[in-house]
């Protein structure tokens, strides 16, 4: 029982070394990409869809989908920074920069 | 005879009076707070950080939502209120420290009566405070934060140290083409890490006295290394459905010396305990289900750290399924239920003649089902079940109210709760505990004549949180 406690542990300490060397998109991408995985992803998902349990719960929007996708990047960056229904606002938070390059990202999420 | 009856029925006036009086003086704290409704809502600093209510991450607190699971799992860190930035490049470190300080308080008042007073003490009990806490939760950075809780004990009439998990975590990562959120948890209480409300440290009841005897057996994981032990471990969630969690622990009594003597404590671990938690769980808009598995092994040496060891192995299984019914108002059915199995050999203890027998294994069912009236109200009914090796040394005869007169850990009852949240940061409840079974006999169970239907409590508590 000891043994197999042990290659648990070794098993759970391998994991935890070998996890933060994947390939990181926020490392390959932008600060555009940190911020969305920072602010967003919690409930649009790291793929915009917004299919996550949290998402789901709070019936966020898919980023990806026509009626978002139609909307301009002015309303858009409005929703970022002044909230909307339940999406509360990041304007005290993220410079007009990022707010404005989260757009761009949003943009560039693969259409569905 | 007479005598007697006379005097049980005078203990019954004077409880009902005190009842009523206790009632009345919540009912009128609670509709001054109706009243007075403050115009800016006083919530804790996750809210604070997150600009969020509370109902967004909790059914009703400490119960998470799908948020408040993901929340936790990013590592307390998500906020939308400003913060002190410096970007990390070149040989520079980076910052990002909140602008308001993570501090909260909780000040719980309460009142406590058994069915039957224990001898020699009086019945009805007022703890004003029954506890108060300091938290510091929230964000330490941008991927760290923490849920650090210092409780101050009317019985001890000190502060401790009380619940705390900090955890690293980072969510930017993918395995198998599919998003994956990992991180590090420092912690001092198995299960307090856990995403779920059917595990011991969060789960049901969510508030209790600490005035009514409880049942003297209770499995490793089920709160007794609460607070007395120090982990170091390892979490991660792929694809928003399997959870996986490992964690070692090693003793660490909140004022005891240090170095550890062991002596005075009934767990002193031996080398490394680990824990391990794997959970599934899948969600549509409206539905959540987690089916899971956690356990636990520790050797430990009692009021020492050398010798004979006594050896635990806990294995449990648990779900947890939220319902939110559109129909009515969203309001949300939730049911939960965990089951563990603990065998031990307990040859240290026996060697010192704790115990009659080495070879023990202690049988826990804990089950409720609670329905939440929007985010006002939510009414719960629990029950619990613990069967085990009967051991006459070990589950001590002769101790009035809490030994067992034939030695059988075997205790089940079953708890009734109704919460009230004028504000989402005010709980205003009313708990039922009663026992069918207690430390081994529905009657006489501990030689002296009580029965454990003596035993049964009525709580009622105010929890204000700002």
């Amino acid at each position: 029982m000891q043994r197999i406690f042990w290659r648990l542990a070794l098993a759970g300490t391998f994991i935890c070394l070998v996890i933060p060397a994947l390939p990181s998109r926020a490392q390959a991408q932008n600060d555009a990409v940190k911020a969305y995985a920072a602010n967003c992803a919690i409930c649009h998902s790291a793929n915009g869809s917004g299919d996550a349990s949290a998402g789901k719960a709070l019936k966020a929007k898919d980023l990806r989908s026509p009626e978002v996708q139609k909307i301009s990047d002015a309303d858009i960056s409005d929703v970022i920074t002044k909230g909307k229904g339940q999406m509360p606002a990041f304007g005290s938070k993220l410079s007009a920069d990022t707010i404005k390059s989260m757009v761009a990202y949003v943009r560039k999420l693969p259409k569905k | 005879m007479q005598n007697s009856r006379i005097g049980f029925a005078a203990r019954t006036n004077f409880l009902i009076k005190f009842l009523i009086k206790a009632l009345g003086a919540i009912a009128a704290i609670a509709l001054l707070v109706v009243l007075t409704e403050p115009k800016a809502r006083a919530v804790p600093s996750y809210s604070r950080q997150t600009g969020l209510s509370c109902a967004t991450c909790h059914f009703a607190p400490p119960e998470l939502t799908p948020f408040g699971r993901k929340f936790k799992l990013d590592g307390y860190t998500f906020a939308t209120k400003p913060t002190v930035k410096d970007a990390a490049k070149d040989h520079k470190s980076g910052l990002e420290l909140l602008e308001a300080f993570p501090l909260s308080v909780l000040f719980d008042t309460s009142f406590t009566a058994t069915q039957k007073p224990q001898p020699g003490t009086q019945n009805g009990n007022l703890e004003f405070p029954q506890a108060a806490s300091l938290f510091l939760a929230g964000s330490w950075g941008s991927h760290v934060g923490s849920f650090l809780q210092v409780t101050y004990d009317s019985q001890g009439d000190h502060f401790t140290w009380d619940n705390t998990d900090i955890r690293y975590a980072d969510n930017s990562r993918h395995l198998f083409g599919k998003p994956v959120t990992y991180g590090i948890t420092l912690n001092n209480n198995p299960t307090v890490e856990d995403l779920w409300n059917s595990t011991p440290a969060w789960g049901f009841p969510f508030v209790s006295n600490n005035v009514a005897p409880t049942p003297s057996a209770a499995a490793l994981v089920n709160g007794s290394l609460a607070q007395d032990v120090a982990g170091l471990g390892g979490y991660g969630m792929w694809n928003d459905h399997l959870y996986l969690a490992a964690t070692i622990y090693r003793t660490e009594h909140i004022g005891g010396p240090q170095p550890n003597p062991g002596t005075g404590f009934p767990f002193n671990i031996r080398g490394v305990a680990p824990y391990w938690r794997a959970a599934w769980q899948a969600s549509t808009e409206n539905n959540n289900l987690e089916v899971g598995t956690y356990g636990m092994h520790m050797k430990s040496s009692p009021n020492a750290i050398m010798g004979l060891t006594d050896g635990y192995t806990d294995w449990a299984f648990d779900f947890q399924y939220d319902r939110t019914i559109p129909q009515f108002k969203n309001d949300v059915l939730s049911i939960r239920g965990t089951y563990i199995r603990e065998n031990s050999a307990l040859e240290a203890t026996f060697d010192g003649g704790g115990a009659s027998q080495s070879r023990h294994h202690l049988n826990t069912v804990q089950g409720n089902a609670e329905y939440h009236f929007g985010t006002r109200i939510s009414g719960t009914v629990g029950f619990f079940d613990i069967t085990g090796t009967a051991d006459p040394l070990l589950f001590a005869r002769g101790t009035a109210i809490t030994g067992s007169a034939n030695g059988s850990p075997a205790s089940s009852g079953y708890i009734f709760n109704l919460s009230w949240w004028p504000q989402q940061n005010i709980n205003l409840s009313y708990q039922y505990t009663g026992y069918l079974r207690f430390n081994g006999a529905s009657t006489n169970y501990d030689g002296a004549g009580r029965n454990a239907a003596a035993n049964n409590s009525n709580y009622l508590l105010a929890r204000f949180v700002f």
